[in-house]
């Protein structure tokens, strides 16, 4: 037990309340940003160890954040928090630290990453960048490897942990006028396979390069993970807690026990899954996270709820964002469908999504990155990017065809098909 | 201070040719309110010291919540190294732009600190405006969000500057959320945000704001639908403040134009070649940067470079004028000074350019808002922010917004609904044929305006006259 956690032992044994919750954090960021095949000013380490104390009092909670890790440092946090808790008004909404039994329910789990030397890290960028410029394109991007521990500790007994990393390397390659994004998704770049990777991007650039003009319209796209990523996120977020559901606040509102997506939509939670797994609890009051389906059979199954709210209604909490977002994906390669489609497009991202209209799912974004014709089941070069504005009811209804997932930072999500989504307007490249 | 003017010349020691230390404290409190409780409450206390290195063609960066010497020569150490490792693949000279020696201190004016108030006077304010909004017919939600905000820095570089900032900033926001006739509307009362003292908290009237927004969120549900196709409209300051933002704000960043962005938040239409000719508005446009301004969310004397604030145009009577324009990449525009307004978040985070202070200049010729209105034969009138999107070269914008009214001959006819518009950025500026004059000024802002990678939120002001823009592409948004 180092310095910090005695002084967090020493705090929970003579509680200033019945509800002292301390969480701690410890981020060690090394962050290299590149642009111009160079690596460029926001090139950075930092490490970052915070303590947060939730204090609750009569029925009221307070919370403070410090980086301030000594012990008169984490004692004022206590302190502050309790005072500001004793000046609200009692929250009908109160709820009591985490017991040991409700965080018995934890799955935790124990990822395996290894030490990756800076030498290693400016190597992959650097033979990107030969490799990018050996093609005639320019790059931009980061590569950034973050290893962390969250630890929960509560007057009831609870002492949660956690340690686990995750590493991006996001590579865009542009053409004079064009571009195209990747990124790779790992612990700690053991599994980078820098050939591939970067014999795609740049093979995809210089398909990106002169985009033929096209006018908007609806059209069936073939969406990659990263753009169905992006649109899901944003729906899921707007629409799936509980309360706002039943209070008439989501779109959901009014489609409950609706077919709102054809019936092999499987969208679901799995705290515990083998690539996509940052957290067993909540890093907050470590609050186990849960497995369970949000929507299932093309139905919603189960919306997102608190621990406030699950225990009025009799369910086991989701937290208000789960543990991650999987949407259950098949065998089937981006080519294939790809090959299914006669006169199409490619999305490779999307950019801007924000909610147009809230209770009728519509959402507006841009096309990104690699906006590619498909003709004859086949990518036939590049085309001007398009403005969507686009009801994901719509959507998930014109699914045809759900390819094979892609793991991410935070979400496993398939490559899908979907008819008549909807552009709207065009832009100038 | 002295501590962190050792460690930059700790590095000038080791052959560093710029280096710079900031002790940063971040200091936020922030309360969310939901009907009459208080959903969330939460203070943080935040501080380090960044220190920010060029070695030959590389820059390193490293921040340690450590302010011992023992830790920042660890960390300076840390940031050396990795400048050595980005000068191996360095793209070219780096030349950083001349800059004064300064010894210079910068506050924000306030009358009353924010955090030495109760929190509990706050909150009953809130609270209560929470509860005359749930008085409101067909009201179903009531919310609010409070921020303050302290940011207390030192810094020292290489080259002799000791610059000591702090600043205060506050920024509130209720909202009424009314369901009714099938449609399910909010509202929103948002007072600009400032750097200013609780005094600023205190002086903002809450229940006539309250009052009106549950009325109009319920009002709007009624509303007819908006007709599609090309339409005037007149923007009010709030609305104006998203707009200018994402369609001036951001493409006249240099270092966008320049690809420093490219992998996130974008590029730029608004190229370097089109400096001093491109129109960019009409002849009635003229966009000005004054990180000078008092009061404004980007007020703080100095940047996080050691650039004094200055004010400057972005578009002058309608042309591309000027950009924001850091220390490093002034010499490609030829400008022998940066203009100040390179910044970070906190401590942890590297300084990069960041969105001035901007406004749109008022009309020169005398126009009320309400003369605008009656001058006008037809259109829509649009107040606060809604929807915005846009592309990453900062050209096809959609924008919806918080309320809508149909102006019939010279009138506000009743509500609209459903209204987006979208829009050519440039085309757009160039569209506008009236800005009411400086009496119907308006601030508004941001605080979370998002850009780098690490993503960095930062703060700006904004302002604007209620402006009208012709022709312009309305679309139903269902």
């Amino acid at each position: 037990m180092d310095k910090t956690n005695l002084v967090i032992e020493k705090l929970l044994e003579h509680p200033v309340t019945d509800h002292v919750v301390l969480s701690r954090s410890r981020t060690e960021t090394h962050h290299i940003r590149f642009s111009n095949n160079s690596v460029n000013r926001e090139n950075l380490s930092k490490l970052e160890e915070e303590v947060n104390a939730e204090v609750g009092y009569e029925g009221r909670t307070g919370s403070y954040r410090t980086n301030d890790l000594s012990e008169a440092g984490i004692r004022h946090a206590v302190n502050k928090a309790y005072e500001a808790a004793k000046l609200l008004p009692k929250d009908p909404e109160y709820m009591p630290p985490v017991t040991e039994s409700e965080f018995a329910a934890v799955r935790n789990f124990t990822p395996v990453f290894g030490e990756l030397a800076d030498e290693n890290k400016y190597g992959i960028l650097e033979n990107a960048f030969k490799e990018l410029k050996k093609a005639g394109l320019n790059s931009a991007g980061s590569l950034s490897t973050n290893p962390y521990k969250v630890e929960v500790s509560n007057n009831k007994g609870v002492r949660a942990s956690h340690a686990n990393c995750y590493s991006i390397f996001s590579l865009t390659a542009m053409t004079g006028n064009s571009s195209f994004k990747d990124s790779h998704y790992s612990k700690d770049f053991s599994d980078y396979d820098g050939e591939a990777f970067l014999a795609n991007v740049i093979r995809n650039a210089g398909l990106s390069k002169n985009p033929a003009p096209l006018e908007p319209g609806k059209y069936t796209v073939v969406l990659s993970p990263s753009a169905v990523e992006e649109l899901l996120m944003m729906f899921l977020w707007y629409n799936l807690d509980a309360k706002a559901i039943d209070e008439g606040r989501s779109a959901l509102s009014k489609r409950a026990g609706q077919r709102i997506a054809d019936e092999a939509v499987h969208i679901y939670s799995r705290p515990d899954h083998e690539k996509i797994s940052l957290f067993p609890f909540c890093a907050q009051d470590a609050m186990p996270f849960i497995d369970f389906d949000m929507i299932k059979d093309g139905k919603l199954a189960r919306p997102w709820c608190s621990r406030f709210y699950a225990a009025r209604k009799g369910l086991r909490p989701t937290g208000r964002g789960p543990a991650n977002v999987i949407f259950e994906g098949t065998e089937k390669s981006p080519e294939k469908l790809i090959a299914g489609v006669e006169n199409g497009l490619y999305v490779n991202s999307f950019w801007y999504i924000r909610l147009v209209d809230l209770m009728d799912g519509i959402f507006t974004g841009m096309t990104r990155d690699g906006l590619f014709r498909i003709k004859d089941g086949k990518l036939a070069g590049s085309v001007n990017n398009f403005r969507f504005n686009q009801s994901i009811f719509d959507l998930f209804r014109n699914t045809a065809e759900i390819g094979k997932e892609k793991g991410m930072l935070y979400t496993s999500i398939p490559t899908i098909t979907v008819r008549d989504f909807n552009f709207v307007s065009k832009t100038e490249f | 201070m002295e501590n962190l003017s050792e460690i930059a010349n700790y590095l000038k020691g080791k052959k560093a040719r710029f280096a710079d230390a900031r002790e940063h404290l971040f200091r936020e409190r922030e309360i969310h309110t939901e009907d009459v409780r208080v959903e969330q409450i939460t203070e943080q206390n935040v501080s380090g010291v960044g220190i920010k290195v060029l070695y030959e063609n590389g820059w390193g960066y490293a921040s340690t919540s450590a302010t011992d010497m023992d830790s920042l020569r660890k960390a300076a150490d840390k940031a050396l190294a990795l400048a050595k490792n980005a000068d191996r693949s360095a793209a070219g000279k780096v030349e950083l732009a001349a800059e004064p020696r300064h010894d210079a201190k910068f506050a924000t004016k306030i009358k009353e600190d924010p955090f030495e108030v109760s929190v509990g006077d706050a909150v009953g304010a809130l609270l209560r405006a929470g509860e005359t909004i749930l008085k409101g017919k067909d009201v179903i939600k009531a919310g609010s969000h409070l921020i303050f905000r302290n940011m207390k820095k030192k810094y020292a570089n290489t080259e002799g500057s000791l610059i000591e900032t702090e600043v205060y900033t506050v920024l509130t926001r209720i909202e009424a959320t009314a369901r009714a006739n099938g449609e399910v509307k909010s509202r929103h009362y948002f007072p600009a945000p400032m750097n200013a003292g609780y005094e600023y908290f205190r002086g903002l009237d809450f229940q006539p704001n309250a009052e009106r927004i549950a009325a109009e969120a319920r009002e709007h549900c009624f509303a007819k639908s908006c007709a599609a196709g090309p339409s005037t409209l007149i923007l009010d300051p709030e609305h104006l403040s998203l707009t200018m933002h994402e369609s001036v704000g951001h493409p006249t960043e240099l270092d966008r134009v320049l690809g420093y962005e490219e992998s996130c938040a974008g590029r730029s239409f608004a190229t370097m070649d089109k400096l001093n000719n491109f129109r960019y508005g009409s002849e009635i446009v003229n966009l000005v940067a004054d990180n000078t301004l008092e009061g404004g969310l980007a007020s703080c004397g100095y940047d996080d470079e050691g650039v004094e604030c200055q004010k400057w145009h972005i578009v002058k009577d309608g042309i591309l004028s000027g950009y924001g324009v850091n220390r490093e990449l002034a010499h490609k525009m030829k400008m022998a000074r940066a203009n100040g307004t390179t910044r970070a978040t906190k401590y942890s985070d590297v300084p990069i350019t960041r969105m001035p202070n901007l406004y749109l200049a008022p009309g020169k010729k005398p126009l009320s808002k309400e003369e605008l209105i009656a001058h006008t034969e037809s259109g829509i009138y649009i107040e606060g922010m809604g929807s915005f999107s846009i592309d990453q070269m900062r050209l096809n914008m959609q924008f919806g917004g918080d309320a809508f009214w149909e102006i019939k001959n010279g009138k506000l006819a009743g509500m609209l609904k459903d209204v987006v518009y979208n829009a050519i950025s440039y085309e757009f500026w160039r569209s506008c044929d009236a800005i009411a004059d400086e009496r119907s000024f308006q601030r508004s802002g941001f605080l979370t305006c998002g850009k780098g990678d690490p993503m960095q939120l930062a703060q700006m002001t904004h302002g604007a006259s209620p402006a009208r823009f012709r022709n312009i592409m309305v679309r139903r948004a269902k």
